[in-house]
């Protein structure tokens, strides 16, 4: 038994050991951690996509896409009053050149508008040669990240060969991966050298018992020698000094020095994109099938175009349920998040110009249950939410942003 | 300076025993620095936090607000049983140098090597002038009281003005995407920090407004005051948990 043990206890360590010396990379940003409300009622992603998959060091990569802000937005989650279009990444392996949102360039962070449509691209230039995993996302204040489809990334070339180079305001140009350093690691290394001769000059002699003996026999006078306390009011009086005169000239120096800037961007939404038009589309109820993993949306649509439309898409915390009869399935990447038959309607003949039709749509697939998105039934907030996508003939595209509460299905 | 005044204090010990408390000096040393660079670091990890890691947190009225306030605690402490008992006024400036230790390593193989954060971008602050003055104003007075007020004052005024010159060209203006930044705003802007967005910052809050842009004076005075009051807490704590029972027994 205690050889068992032994043994045991041996294997334990081994298997723990041989886990710390080939970790295994990790590879997701938490997409899946948000509660499923919050990912299907507040950032509604949809067109992303990125200009290229593979490129060099000091290349660029363009990442375009819009977002719907749901008008449902959840009671629990703060209003998206300093929100931060951001993009997630193993560090700063690209840095982001330039930022547009709704055409306008934005470095800091905005408000967005409840039910407002808005555009986005992004301008990312590779730095560290790699295989990286890039997702645009939204950081909310007070609630965390909204995050949006993901794209693999190789970049070759050399870091080393990496270039940064800015123009400041009064006409320097500098490098922003080497700026400032050498003069940082020079003040740095004089205060060190400074404060290392005060240790030294105290821990070069007798240090602990010998002292707190002397001390407790009365002798502590003979400890602080005159020459210590010259130098303690050299201190006083020099380190002081040096300190204001380096500030002083600091100041000569960069006399256009201004505080870190703290404004926001006022970016005003695009005129409305989704539940504009003539198709409009009233979710009444909706019920996810637990065994089946699919959600029974019955909505009621009026089609007030002028041709027919169908029911193409239903679009959620990034997962594509497809109906094939109306649009092509994605390739690359994309197709992962897309479940290529996950969409039906339960009457498959379009709905005419004109006509108010109940239907019951089904999006069904794993992906509800592999992006945890089935956990929405034990949210504090059961309330589901997504874009509908509406086709007519000629290919014009109605989107819609639909919102219900949920009753389960367990059986 | 004469040979007279360079003299090491007298030794009560000789021959073996002086070789033996000579080596008991050494590992006390030893056994501190790396205490102190582990918990330090993690005190001002976990309290300063971003107003040391990143450029653009570095502002004019929190972070001289938050650092010394925060610094001051362990120096405190650690003086607290390396004066009263030892007469040794090294205690701040051991504990900055420490946090420096530990702070230059994280920033070098953490942030640069494993994240690839340019070094520039997470220069840490320094406060080894501030730790200096308090030690020496702690020799030279012999008096909790007026090292709290005279050289908790210091501890805390001289940090502004220490870091400027390191921090002061990352606050040359840019303009960039059609705003005016400060070189240190357009690193949060470029080089991303997924979890970390701008508005998250703690800079330029507050009702300072109606001073002008004097803010950081108004700042470090006010650190000042909480440094007088923050070094006998933190003095009496250090004085509290540490004991020298275990000389007292040699």
């Amino acid at each position: 038994m205690k050889m068992s043990l032994k043994t045991l206890f041996s294997a334990a360590c081994l298997g723990l050991c041989a886990g710390a010396l080939a970790p295994e990379a990790a590879l997701a940003h938490g997409e899946k951690a948000l509660e499923p409300f919050v990912r299907m009622r507040t950032i509604q992603w949809y067109d992303v996509a990125w200009s290229k998959a593979k490129l060099n060091v000091n290349e660029e990569v363009v990442i375009t896409g819009k977002f719907h802000v749901n008008a449902d937005w959840p009671r629990g989650v703060a209003q998206p009053d300093a929100t931060y279009l951001n993009v997630s990444a193993p560090g700063p392996v690209f840095i982001r050149t330039e930022r547009y949102l709704n055409g306008q360039s934005s470095v800091s962070s905005s408000a967005l508008k409840l039910g407002g449509d808005y555009e986005f691209k992004i301008v990312m230039k590779a730095r560290i040669p790699g295989r990286f995993h890039l997702h645009p996302f939204v950081n909310l204040h007070d609630a965390g990240s909204v995050v949006g489809p993901g794209q693999w990334m190789e970049v070759e070339g050399d870091a080393s060969a990496f270039t940064n180079q800015i123009k400041t305001l009064d006409g320097s140009l500098i490098d922003m991966e080497t700026y400032g350093l050498a003069n940082g690691v020079a003040w740095h290394g004089f205060w060190i050298a400074l404060g290392s001769a005060w240790l030294l000059w105290w821990v070069r002699r007798p240090l602990f018992i010998p002292r707190y003996k002397m001390l407790h026999a009365g002798q502590d006078a003979s400890l602080i020698s005159p020459l210590d306390r010259k130098i303690g009011a050299a201190i006083i009086f020099a380190v002081p000094m040096i300190v204001l005169g380096a500030n002083f000239v600091t100041d000569l120096r960069y006399p256009n020095a201004i505080p870190l800037q703290a404004a926001m961007d006022q970016i005003d939404p695009l005129p409305p994109a989704v539940d504009v038009g003539a198709v409009q589309v009233k979710i009444q109820r909706a019920e996810y099938n637990v065994p089946a993993r699919a959600m029974i949306m019955t909505a009621l649509l009026h089609n007030g175009s002028d041709h027919p439309v169908r029911v193409g898409e239903f679009s959620t915390a990034n997962v594509r349920f497809l109906n094939p009869s109306v649009i092509q399935p994605p390739q690359g990447e994309g197709a992962a998040l897309a479940a290529r038959e996950g969409l039906s309607i339960d009457a498959a003949d379009p709905i005419a110009p004109g006509e108010t039709r109940t239907i019951r749509i089904t999006a069904e697939d794993s992906l509800w249950q592999r992006e945890r998105l089935d956990g929405l039934i034990r949210d504090a907030d059961t309330r589901m939410g997504g874009l509908l996508f509406l086709y007519d003939n000629a290919g014009r595209r109605y989107v819609s942003s639909v919102s219900a509460p949920v009753i389960p299905k367990f059986y | 300076m004469t040979g007279k005044s360079l003299d090491i204090p007298a030794r009560p010990y000789t021959g073996e025993k002086a070789r033996l408390s000579r080596a008991y000096d050494y590992l006390i040393l030893v056994l501190a620095l790396f205490l102190f660079i582990g918990a330090f670091h993690l005190h001002v990890a976990l309290t300063v936090g971003d107003w040391d890691f990143w450029q653009d947190w570095k502002d004019r009225q929190w972070w001289p607000l938050i650092t010394p306030l925060m610094m001051i605690t362990f120096p405190a402490a650690v003086q607290a049983v390396l004066w009263p008992n030892f007469r040794l006024p090294l205690g701040a400036t051991l504990c900055i140098s420490c946090l420096l230790i530990g702070t230059w390593i994280t920033r070098f193989f953490a942030y640069h090597m494993w994240n690839f954060f340019p070094i520039n971008e997470v220069l840490p602050a320094t406060m080894l002038p501030s730790a200096l003055v308090l030690d020496a104003i702690l020799m030279l007075s012999n008096s909790l009281t007026v090292t709290s007020i005279f050289g908790g004052m210091a501890f805390a005024l001289l940090f502004y003005p220490t870091n400027w010159p390191i921090f002061g060209m990352f606050h040359v203006p840019v303009e960039y995407g059609g705003a005016q930044l400060t070189v240190a705003d357009l690193f949060g802007f470029q080089y991303i920090r997924a979890g970390t967005p701008e508005y998250l910052r703690i800079i330029e809050r507050g009702t300072l407004r109606t001073y002008g842009q004097y803010a950081t004076p108004l700042s470090a005075f006010c650190s000042a005051l909480l440094c007088t009051l923050m070094y006998p807490l933190w003095w009496y704590l250090g004085k509290a948990f540490a004991t020298t029972k275990y000389v007292e027994n040699i």
